[in-house]
């Protein structure tokens, strides 16, 4: 692995000498206590990771338990019940202790600082607040999952959430917590974009992915009070019957479904919108190309996070809801596909004529472009009205949604886990191996869901432990497309973990990458940046263009 | 040590320094716009009522944000914070209601204004009680309002 | 919020600026931007209840009336009032924190928390006479006057409303506390540090705000 070019900063230089004076981050301090305590967005970034990888292991195995039980009609390992509760911890661990948090909390509060400049984020404090509210919230939803579990599904609609006599409350009450974990990082992001911005950082030079991490925190900001009032609502409607949703006292649960996907549709662009602001970065790395077209690419994530809240109807086309607000939400949600094909456009553009190095973690760029126009495309189909209405709860909404869950979000979360595991870390992964469990995870991934699609058009119900006969040999499919999928994550878990012992040293900046994260070591010193203040680079991703170039950046 | 450019400017707003009577002034016209919506209100206005009482509480409201939160010397983002604020809470209420009163009649709750069904007995012991009430025993089904279950 | 470096020497109260700040004029910023977004946040959380109260309103025009009158309009009038001047006295303090009169901040935040707690007994009394009379929530209620259909719903609105709203009065009664307790023992108030002082005494406004709303929505229409 080369050093960076020289091109790459100025102010970069006069730390080099100083380098032994500043231990990087991972070990300036090695006690217990130095990592619990810390107040560094990079170990409180780090600590988010361990923790959302143990969830997302959480949530794959009862993946994989439902998948295993769908592999026949009838009871296979597990009765109608445990079924039920599987499904939904399956949501629920995935949604709320892995999905919401994972790019946002791991990735954003790791680079942000770094990307623009900063020493930190603004309040480290919070920031180390959040995540052990996080942790207290995920301690009080697992008691709950533990004790009795819940089966309502991770939508917990009235008037079932409020008769159940599985344990809602507790996971109620630690979803209400941890709303306030991801209330506390969107604040935290919002107000390190405004104030801690190094100066020649202006709005237009801030990398994408922090435009991305802006319109989240935005998106987390406002919606989330929603689902913290709304939690607790059914919390108490299911402890004392206050009746506020309950039809037979003149509650109407439609308003709840109002209520609750007022924050879960905006909820989908949390956990998609940091994706999409990683393959803004990824993509420049390895095309070493700038990004085509900077500021569309920046205001569509605005927009996205502004029209996001506008659609939230289309999950309740078929829950009573007028026809008029539902052709209103209809015609809304077209506008998300608007702002969604700006940026896949915009990627592409940068890939045309770009150098492109075909590394693991454009692997997962490409996996990802083919899901999210999928996904999304399939996402207009289901924004229609009249097509949504034979597909509502069939196991086409259910592929449909893991293309952009999985298929994006998580695509994105293993390009940034490569893509920054250098910068985090200081090591470098075998990219052999990364790109053999890249290719398994992407077949994998088709094999899992495009199966589903067909099944749920076929007619197959979700959230049923039992089907027909004839859906059989989709669903042998699919499952065998899940351990394929599972397979893959393991092979990642394996070489990662190796290359965290045995890894080589990557040197600071090993895809010679000119995002402003890499103009800091890698991996960085406790305040990131020592010495006089570091000058940044005219724009991010500023490369010279390989077709004009004497001597051109890309190789 | 140069800083980005919107602290500067904020710390320059937040260094007026006004008087204490303004608040006091602000304050007077807080307690007679309460008067004024108390006794608007004692007279039960038939249709436009709750229009009043809502601007008079949104007068209220803007004069509290304004003077006492000083918004009025706040630019940029903590103005547009608030007011994006307003923004949603305005479409929260707007869509569920419209909603209410577009939709099927038969999905409204029953009871209501905008349903032409009975509302349901909703049974007897603890729970007994004509519209949800009722953990007295001796609660009856007879008070006036309460048609017989079953028929309408 | 950061502590003070310097204590009561009366002259030089600037707070301790954090390491990662480039100055002090950021890190004032930074804090009144992250109060304002936490502003924002309480407000979506309010309006979750004001959608409630909105559509069942919608729904049930003639419970809601009904349920509005059972109210004391007095105790409501009454409580508008000290909240309303709660807020002027917390307004009061910042006023004589940027002057750094920290007797004064402190007495302001002293009577704000009187105030406080007498809109917690009255809301008590209020509250007390629905135990008794049996306006309550959901399956509780077992008033006789009032029996239509969504009249228990007015009180489930009700109650929930008003118990968070008292819950947000108990938060900011702490914070001013805090506020109080330092002014009159650290004294270090004044015009480049009263970040404090404004931050707390928002977040008492947010609460006269939003009682604002609710007074004419539950005792008025």
């Amino acid at each position: 692995m080369t050093p960076s070019s020289s091109l790459d900063t100025a102010g970069a230089a006069p730390h080099d000498e100083h380098h032994d004076h500043h231990p990087s981050y991972l070990v300036d301090g090695t006690t217990i206590k130095s990592w619990l305590l810390t107040v560094d967005h990079k170990r409180i970034g780090v600590m988010f990771l361990f923790f959302i990888l143990l969830f997302f292991l959480v949530g794959g195995i009862f993946a994989l338990l439902l998948r295993v039980e769908l592999l026949t009609p009838g009871p296979t390992i597990m009765d109608a019940m445990t079924y039920n509760r599987t499904f939904t911890l399956h949501g629920l661990v995935m949604i709320f202790l892995f999905m919401i948090p994972a790019i946002p909390a791991v990735f954003g509060n790791f680079m942000l600082p770094l990307m623009l400049g900063a020493k930190d984020v603004a309040f480290p404090r919070l920031n180390l607040a959040s995540f052990y509210i996080y942790l207290t919230g995920a301690v009080f939803m697992l008691w709950g999952m533990l004790n009795g579990g819940l089966d309502t599904g991770w939508t917990f609609y009235t008037p079932y959430s409020t008769h159940t006599t599985t344990t809602v409350a507790p996971v109620m009450f630690g979803a209400f917590i941890i709303g306030f974990s991801s209330i506390a990082t969107g604040i935290n992001f919002i107000v390190t974009c405004h104030t801690m911005r190094a100066p020649g950082i202006t709005w237009f030079k801030m990398p994408l992915f922090v435009w991305a991490i802006y319109a989240t925190s935005c998106i987390q900001v406002l919606a989330t009070p929603v689902i913290g009032l709304l939690t607790v609502l059914v919390a108490v409607e299911n402890l004392f019957s206050f009746g506020m949703f309950d039809p037979a006292r003149g509650g109407d649960p439609v308003l709840f479904q109002h209520l609750f996907w007022f924050y879960s549709h905006p909820a989908v662009y949390i956990m998609v919108l940091p994706a999409f602001g990683v393959m803004s970065e990824v993509v420049s790395t390895y095309s070493r190309k700038n990004i085509f077209g900077y500021r569309a690419v920046a205001y569509s994530s605005l927009g996205i996070a502004f029209v996001g809240f506008f659609a939230w109807g289309h999950h309740m086309f078929v829950s009573g809801q007028s026809t008029f607000d539902a052709g209103v939400f209809g015609v809304l949600t077209m506008l998300v596909g608007v702002f969604t094909a700006i940026k896949v456009f915009n990627w592409v553009g940068t890939v045309y004529k770009g150098a492109v190095e075909f590394s693991t973690p454009f692997a997962y760029f490409c996996g990802f472009l083919f899901f999210t126009v999928f996904g999304g495309m399939t996402g207009i189909a289901l924004g229609t009205v009249s097509l949504d209405v034979p597909w509502h709860d069939t196991y086409f909404v259910v592929a449909h949604f893991h293309f952009i869950m999985v298929g994006a979000t998580i695509m994105a979360f293993l390009a940034s886990l490569h893509y920054w595991f250098p910068k985090m870390f200081g090591k470098t992964y075998h990219e052999g191996w990364g790109l053999v469990s890249a290719a398994l995870i992407i077949l994998g991934f088709n094999a899992t869901f495009i199966p589903q699609f067909l099944v749920g058009n076929n007619g197959m119900p979700r959230r049923y432990y039992d089907y027909p006969e004839r859906f059989q040999a989709l669903n042998v499919a699919s499952t065998a497309g899940a351990s394929l999928l599972a397979f893959g994550f393991l092979i990642i878990a394996f070489y990662l973990t190796y290359a965290l012992v045995f890894g080589e040293a990557s040197g600071k900046n090993p895809w010679r990458s000119k995002g402003y994260e890499w103009v800091s070591e890698s991996p960085p010193p406790t305040h990131n940046f020592v010495g006089p203040q570091v000058t940044f680079p005219e724009e991010p991703h500023f490369y010279v263009d390989p077709k004009k170039a004497e001597v051109p950046d890309a190789v | 040590m140069a800083i980005a450019n919107e602290s500067h400017q904020e710390e320059k707003n937040m260094h007026e320094h006004h008087g204490a009577g303004r608040y006091w002034l602000i304050w007077g016209v807080l307690l007679v716009l309460t008067v004024v919506t108390v006794v608007t209100g004692r007279m039960h206005l038939p249709s436009f009522g709750l229009l009043l009482a809502l601007v008079i509480a949104t007068v209220k409201g803007t004069l509290v944000a304004l003077y006492f939160m000083h918004l009025s010397e706040h630019r940029g983002a903590n103005r547009i914070v608030f007011g994006v604020s307003i923004v949603f809470v305005v479409l929260m209420l707007a869509i569920p209601m419209a909603d209410l009163g577009t939709r099927f009649r038969g999905a409204n709750p029953p009871g209501s204004q905008y349903s032409d069904l009975q509302p349901p007995d909703i049974g007897t012991g603890a729970q007994r009680g004509r519209f949800g009430g009722g953990l007295r025993p001796h609660q009856t089904k007879d008070t006036p309002e309460t048609p017989e279950p079953g028929h309408h | 919020m950061q502590s003070s470096a310097h204590t009561a020497d009366g002259t030089a109260n600037v707070p301790r600026l954090a390491e990662h700040f480039a100055s002090l004029e950021v890190q004032n910023h930074a804090a009144r931007l992250g109060m304002w977004l936490f502003l924002a946040t309480e407000i979506l959380l309010f309006a979750g209840l004001f959608v409630c109260y909105g559509c069942y309103r919608f729904l049930f025009p003639e419970a809601w009336a009904a349920g509005s009158r059972s109210l004391d309009l007095t105790m409501g009038t009454v409580n508008t009032i000290v909240l309303i001047t709660s807020s002027l006295t917390a307004a009061l303090a910042v006023h004589y924190a940027k002057e750094g009169k920290n007797k004064m901040v402190g007495v302001m935040f002293a009577l704000t928390l009187v105030m406080a707690l007498g809109f917690l007994v009255i809301k008590y009394f209020e509250y007390a006479h629905k135990f008794h009379i049996g306006t309550l929530p959901g399956r509780y209620y077992f008033y006789e006057g009032m029996q239509m259909p969504g009249i228990t719903l007015y009180f489930t609105v009700y109650f929930c409303s008003t118990a968070l709203h008292a819950l947000h009065v108990v938060i900011g009664m702490t914070v001013l506390a805090v506020a109080m307790v330092r002014a009159f023992k650290k004294k270090d108030f004044g015009p480049n540090n009263y970040t404090m002082v404004e931050l707390g005494s928002m977040y008492w406004h947010l609460v006269d705000l939003v009682w604002i709303f609710l007074f004419p929505m539950l005792y008025l229409v």
